[in-house]
């Protein structure tokens, strides 16, 4: 009941960041007018900046064929005036369907795994009275903070015959040291007399963890999983070092052939897009990869305030 | 008055009378702070009650030793010759002979001065302006710019260089890029941002600076919702207007996190940032932008000089732990609860 009090209450906070201040009898200066005016100008610089280079992509992205002015007054394209040729031109292709299920496939398994993985690890570390357990911290943080680089790993793929199958891009990250240790302080927050009481009820710590501990920890675990699930979509390297065959491929790969790609004829798979000019298609191929990270980002935006609040800054 | 019991004679006294060693006794304390002695249930019963929590252990504990460790244990061919028909075990010792060849080589020098320059680059710039757009973003009045402005700086955090590139390329192509179609407007050459050795490296801190600014922003923002409002309204009686208030109240109350995160940086400075560096980098500007993650990934999987690249990786792991563990040290001395581990 409490926790849910407290949500409620970081909520109110949260759609106004700094409290109203409750003295009205002192006027605000020129100085501040100025502070205020000031803050208004670079807020809205701050917007033009980012903003920018996202719209030139999509209008990029939409640009008909006949198209012949600038990339600059591109942008300002009316929307009537938009093509939506590269978008079916990459929804019509084989290989950047095939690319996209990869990647979809290196997602979905790759966040199950990981929280398979990251969740006990995690509890097992937050149980404050068991034998062993600043060994077990021990162990889990030198491989972190020893860092012996890709080479190694490498290796190791390759011996335990992992290279060209879609795992090898997420398994080796399926445990991220990082998101353990900001589970692991959260669970460490969770009070020691709801689990004390459950296991004198009789609850074995399985059934301590799926029955008590992880309902109470959903927002970290949706954090923690959204942050496995942008790396796995994102992952280029590992895909680049252990997938050879190109119907393997995931979509980061196939994103940036196409990006290399300087004309249509040098690359194969993008002369198969049709009449969309080549602008467009490496635009909307972009625009592509980034829409499940554009779809899923409110949700995430609603869990990481939270999240990394209780990894990085306390009270 | 709380009696204390925490004298060797106490607990001596009280193993005898309930026949443990004294190394089981233990002192705790109870709600009112008056200190008791407790035994310590034996090591034996205490693991075989905690059974279970070990079987949830197994299978993680298996996945890191594989993942985490064996990789630790490849990174022995560091000192050896590897060959790939004798494999890492097979291979001959060669002692520190990859390392003296690296630390000869003219690249030494320029890896990490490369390396460190970005890192260094990119604190400097990004820090100041995170801060900077934290405070604006909490003393911003107009709430719809403020969410727009906050939902639009966090959003590029979350797309892959690869997209990055994408979206530069559209940015800065010589040929019909917007920054050049400006500078043509204007009567200036065009300029080809990456592949030209003067503006690379300002390619690569600016585009860090606009993917990430908004997601470092955030540890600020929430340090700057926890200052006691009342600090602010007394200041404003005293007569302060709001550049002071942010000079003498705002800054000063931070610090401490802005001190923790930049420690924390200067922890992975050997990190400079591989994805980027990779997917940005031409043979062209190689000289100002090879940084040794890159260079050992050309070296040991495109040259196949696998023991010379570990070696560098290595020599970056150890250089890397020194400073994250001195780092650590100097986080937990600055504000307790905030270091790592």
């Amino acid at each position: 009941m409490e926790a849910a009090a407290t949500t409620k209450k970081k909520k109110k906070v949260h759609t106004d960041l700094k409290p109203k201040m409750h003295n009205n009898a002192v006027r605000p200066t020129r100085a501040d007018r100025a502070f205020q005016v000031t803050v208004d100008i670079f807020m809205v610089l701050i917007l033009i900046v980012i903003a920018v280079p996202i719209w030139s992509t999509v209008t990029l992205s939409f640009r008909p064929n006949t198209y012949i002015g600038s990339y600059l007054e591109g942008m300002f394209l009316p929307v009537w005036d938009w093509s939506p040729d590269a978008y079916k031109a990459l929804l019509g292709n084989n290989g950047f369907l095939m690319a996209f299920s990869n990647s979809l496939k290196i997602l979905v398994g790759g966040v199950i795994s990981a929280l398979i993985l990251t969740i006990p690890l995690a509890y097992v570390m937050s149980v404050k009275t068991l034998p062993g357990r600043k060994i077990l911290t021990t162990l889990v943080l030198i491989p972190y903070i020893f860092d012996v680089g890709m080479i190694p790993a490498y290796l190791l793929v390759q011996n335990i015959g992992l290279m060209n199958h879609l795992a090898a891009v997420f398994l080796p990250g399926a445990i991220s040291t990082y998101n353990v240790i900001i589970m692991r302080q959260f669970f460490d927050g969770i009070p020691g007399e709801l689990k004390e009481s459950a296991r004198i009820d009789g609850c074995s710590e399985v059934q301590i963890l799926i029955r008590i501990i992880m309902p109470l920890s959903k927002a970290i675990i949706m954090t923690i999983g959204l942050y496995y699930g942008v790396s796995f979509w994102n992952n280029f390297f590992n895909a680049m070092l252990y997938i050879q065959d190109s119907n393997l491929n995931p979509l980061p790969i196939l994103l940036r052939n196409i990006l290399m790609a300087a004309g249509m004829n040098e690359y194969v798979e993008v002369s198969a897009f049709g009449n969309a000019p080549i602008e467009a298609i490496k635009a909307a191929s972009v625009f592509m990869s980034a829409i499940p990270m554009v779809i899923a980002y409110p949700f995430i935006q609603k869990y990481f305030t939270k999240g990394t609040l209780a990894g990085s800054v306390k009270g | 008055m709380s009696k204390t019991v925490s004298k060797s004679p106490e607990i001596a006294e009280f193993s005898r009378r309930h026949n443990v060693s004294p190394s089981r006794v233990k002192v705790v304390k109870n709600a009112s702070g008056e200190e008791l002695l407790m035994i310590k249930p034996s090591l034996g019963r205490e693991i075989l009650r905690h059974k279970d929590v070990y079987l949830l252990l197994l299978i993680p504990i298996v996945f890191y030793f594989i993942f985490k460790y064996v990789p630790i244990f490849n990174a022995q061919i560091a000192f050896k010759n590897f060959r790939a028909r004798d494999g890492v075990l097979g291979s001959q010792w060669v002692g520190f002979q990859n390392f003296i060849d690296f630390f000869n080589s003219f690249y030494f020098w320029e890896l990490l001065r490369n390396t460190v320059f970005y890192s260094i680059g990119k604190i400097v710039i990004s820090l100041p302006l995170s801060i900077i757009l934290a405070i604006a973003i909490y003393e911003c009045t107009h709430r719809v710019l403020r969410k727009v402005v906050q939902t639009l700086a966090y959003l590029p955090h979350f797309l892959s260089w690869v997209i990055m590139y994408g979206v530069l390329f559209a940015l800065l192509s010589p040929s019909s890029g917007i920054i050049n179609d400006i500078i043509k407007l204007f009567g200036g050459t065009p300029v080809d941002f990456l592949s030209s050795v003067k503006a690379f490296p300002w390619v690569v801190l600016l585009s860090d600076a606009w993917k990430e600014m908004g997601w470092s922003a955030i540890i600020f923002i929430a340090a700057l919702m926890g200052i006691d409002v009342s600090l602010f309204e007394a200041a404003m009686v005293e007569g302060a207007n709001s550049w002071q208030r942010v000079r003498y109240i705002t800054l000063p109350s931070i610090k401490p996190v802005i001190v923790t995160v930049l420690l924390l940086k200067l922890g992975t400075i050997l990190d400079a940032g591989f994805n980027q560096m990779y997917m940005l980098y031409s043979p062209q500007v190689y000289s100002v932008a090879d940084i040794i993650d890159t260079w050992v990934y050309r070296q040991g999987l495109l040259q196949f000089e696998f023991s010379l690249a570990t070696a560098v990786g290595l020599f970056k792991g150890a250089i890397g732990m020194i400073l994250v563990l001195v780092s650590n040290k100097l986080v937990q001395r600055v504000s307790e609860g905030s270091s790592l581990f």
